[in-house]
């Protein structure tokens, strides 16, 4: 509180307290020594409330603020070296005498040869600008909480991913491990994922197989493939089935088992299982005892089906002759399912005891009215069979119109309806049977000779039972094994007594009498194992282990030695005699007749 | 009465006006206020029974808004350094501040505190960085200016420090 600065003398001191007014600013000038601050001219209404100072008196230190007191200690240069520049304190929190605080800030400047100290209030541009420091703070603030949630967020969740890749990673090694053969497939069909040995059993690559759909990972046939989408499709939690056919340039087999994924119901797994060796194994074998329904490994039936192969290759007619009951017409049906006509119809027609206009009118149809009961249009066998193959049993039995009808079918690949006059295409390959020595009836004048050359283009002899005894067990097990099957009764085997009977019978009606046999002793049997007592009664009876060589040969001298041989041992009774050479009465007749035997 | 200067140094928002207000008035506030500029404290404490006089300069928290300027830590007899235990980046900023304090006051006491104990499981700052502090000699103490933890014995340490420190002119 000192006395008036006479240096100083504004030279319009009314103007200039009001820039000051106006200005908010408390002007003071610093001492030559620095040691005291004087005011100058009139302060703002606020010095009062923070230094308490009446005016045009010098500014008590001690009153000062710690800050603007080590201000105004400190050395300035601005007002050592007179540079003409401006020095601010920045800002500062003062407190008011009556309470509260303001902000001020001091700013040391140097007119002339005066330095002088200015002390401002803040107002509301220091406020304005405070707001958006305030504002950008709580923003960063702001982002920085949310940014430390999103990466605990993604710590959390790649932490969630390492654990879930570590425990996908084990189950994967384990599986590879256990070599399983699986697939996963999606809700569309699609694999999701594939387990490396079904990669290497499939001889494909990842890429190959993800991503793809079922049906061109796995090619199966058209009907495997609506049987595996019926096992996807299943309710049930697991299923399988097959074997399966897929195929590939080397055609493989696979079981295949189908499991719903358990955390996804929509999802399959698909277990493989390769059979393709099991299969091939399993052909292999059957090829040796079987060929489609026909079973025999003996040499004589092994010829037959290597027959049948080369025949089915041609498209030619075929005639098979055999004994009745030796299965000619399995031996047709073998012959279209390795043709190129499997997919298209195979007809069977016994030809025996039909009239010729019955006949005329199943094998080549008939138009409405052509006879009495002619109510309708109707289409014949060959029609029927067009594309694929029509087997005609008995052909020896045709009565001569139907032949000459036949021929001109065979002949000009056509046939005509009964009451029409316009012939029909047909694309239609003829097997025949018989078992008739056609030869024979070529020269009786029953069978026209130019119909036999064209039926008899190729040719397959079925030998009768008796010529392939080797073939008997087999044929007797697979017999006794589907008629188990079909009748759901358990019986083991045969015994060796009745495999022996079996053996020595002549078996006149062949395989057919053969299954009758079994099918009798099947229904017969008690126990587990068919006992000779249970064959039927013709069987049984007979001696048990005759020579093979009461079998008779087909033709030549040594068959009619044989056949007077029996004659005598039977002191003249055909059906013995015929008994002991275990063939049917009718085939000794039919044979002493060929032969020229006339008993008395 | 010996009186000691005291800067409060650190980044924005750690907590420097609020462990101020708690020692010197126990109050606390949730709301946070940027300090612009400089705000004086005074409080007295006890060393020895000597009553010693905390000038405590609240000066505003660093960032690329505001730098702490030198001429303001001239004359402080000790210095505290403040981080947010919850922002990493408070250390560096508060590293930096004490090498700029070395700098411009030389050796002075300082104590350093990471601040908001009361969350201590948002913490970012783990033991090991906070062993590395101490082994650069660094006095670390936790504290919650909002619990009131740990605030007395900030000051009180460094005002110990203060008055046992060699006192030697300064610039």
């Amino acid at each position: 509180m000192n006395s008036r600065n006479p240096e100083f003398t504004p030279v319009d001191e009314s103007l200039f307290n009001r820039v000051l007014l106006t200005l908010d600013i408390a002007v003071l000038e610093r001492s030559e020594d620095g040691s005291a601050f004087h005011l100058r001219g009139l302060p703002p209404k606020w010095w009062r409330l923070c230094f308490g100072l009446a005016e045009a008196t010098t500014l008590d230190s001690n009153r000062c603020s710690p800050f603007l007191r080590e201000y105004l200690m400190n050395p300035h240069p601005v007002w050592e070296n007179k540079t003409g520049e401006i020095e601010r304190s920045g800002p500062w929190t003062e407190s008011k005498e009556q309470g509260g605080t303001m902000t001020l800030e001091a700013t040391a400047l140097s007119v002339g040869s005066k330095n002088l100290l200015l002390i401002e209030r803040l107002g509301s541009h220091f406020e304005h600008m405070r707001d958006i420091v305030q504002r950008a703070r709580e923003r960063m603030l702001t982002e920085d909480i949310t940014t430390k949630s999103y990466r605990k967020t993604q710590t959390r969740l790649i932490g969630q991913l390492e654990v879930s890749e570590r425990t996908k990673d084990d189950a994967l090694a384990l599986l590879q491990h256990l070599g399983i053969t699986a697939l996963v497939l999606d809700e569309r069909g699609h694999v999701t994922f594939v387990s490396d040995r079904a990669l290497e059993m499939l001889g494909l690559g990842s890429n190959d197989v993800v991503g793809q759909k079922l049906e061109r990972v796995l090619p199966f046939q058209e009907q495997d493939r609506q049987l595996v989408q019926h096992l996807l499709d299943g309710s049930s939690r697991t299923g399988s089935g097959g074997p399966f056919r897929l195929d590939r340039a080397r055609p493989q087999w696979v079981e295949v088992e189908i499991h719903r994924d358990p955390l996804h119901p929509d999802r399959r797994i698909m277990v493989l299982h390769d059979r393709t060796e099991i299969h091939a194994l399993r052909q292999a074998l059957n090829e040796q005892a079987s060929f489609h329904d026909l079973v025999g490994k003996s040499p004589a039936m092994l010829r037959v089906y290597q027959l049948v192969r080369d025949v089915a290759q041609v498209d030619t007619t075929v005639l098979i002759e055999g004994e009745t009951g030796t299965g000619k017409e399995l031996i047709a049906r073998a012959i279209h399912s390795c043709s190129g006509r499997k997919h298209k119809p195979f007809i069977a027609a016994n030809c025996a005891g039909l009239t010729d206009s019955i006949l005329t009118s199943q094998l080549f149809g008939h138009k409405r009215g052509s006879f009495t009961g002619a109510v309708n249009d109707q289409q014949g066998l060959f029609e029927a069979a067009e594309g694929g193959t029509l087997f005609l049993d008995e052909i020896g039995d045709i009565p001569p119109p139907v032949q000459t009808a036949l021929l001109r079918v065979l002949q000009e690949k056509e046939i005509t309806r009964l009451g029409e006059a316009r012939p029909r295409k047909v694309d239609v390959r003829v097997v025949a049977a018989t078992h008739h020595n056609l030869s024979e009836d070529v020269v009786r004048g029953s069978f026209r000779a130019d119909l036999l050359y064209r039926i008899r283009i190729a040719r397959v002899q079925l030998p009768p039972l008796r010529e392939r005894r080797e073939d008997i067990p087999l044929l007797a097990h697979s017999f006794l094994s589907q008629l188990c099957t079909a009748t759901g009764k358990t019986v083991d085997d045969l015994s060796p007594d009745t495999l022996r009977l079996l053996m020595s019978h002549a078996w006149p009606g062949n395989v057919r009498e053969l299954k009758s046999a079994i099918e009798f002793a099947v229904i017969s049997c008690k126990g587990r194992d068919i006992l000779p007592t249970d064959l039927p009664p013709e069987i049984a009876a007979m001696p048990v282990a005759p020579s093979p060589s009461t079998w008779i040969p087909l033709s030549g001298q040594d068959e009619k030695s044989k056949l007077l041989a029996a004659l005598s041992d039977a002191k003249g009774n055909r059906t013995e005699a015929a008994k002991r050479l275990g063939v049917s009465r009718a085939t000794f007749y039919r044979r002493l007749v060929e032969l020229n035997i006339h008993p008395r | 009465m010996m009186q000691k200067k005291v800067c409060m140094l650190g980044g924005f928002a750690v907590g420097k006006t609020s462990l101020v207000r708690r020692f010197v008035s126990n109050v606390f506030s949730d709301h946070y206020h940027t300090t612009i500029g400089v705000t004086v404290e005074k409080k007295s404490v006890k060393v020895d029974d000597r009553d010693v006089m905390l000038v405590l300069w609240d000066i505003y928290g660093e960032d690329e808004f505001q730098r702490v300027r030198e001429s303001y830590l001239r004359g402080s007899a000790g210095y505290i350094l403040v981080m947010d235990g919850t922002r990493k980046a408070t250390l560096d900023t508060a590293l930096a501040l004490q090498q700029t304090a070395a700098r411009t006051i030389g050796a002075v006491p300082f104590v350093s505190i990471i601040n908001k104990a009361d969350v201590r499981s948002e913490w970012e700052i783990d033991e090991r960085v906070i062993e590395q502090l101490r082994e650069r000699g660094w006095p670390v103490l936790f504290g919650s200016a909002k619990l009131g933890q740990g605030v007395e014995e900030l000051f009180a340490l460094l005002a110990t420090q203060m008055v046992s420190a060699p006192s030697f002119p300064r610039d």
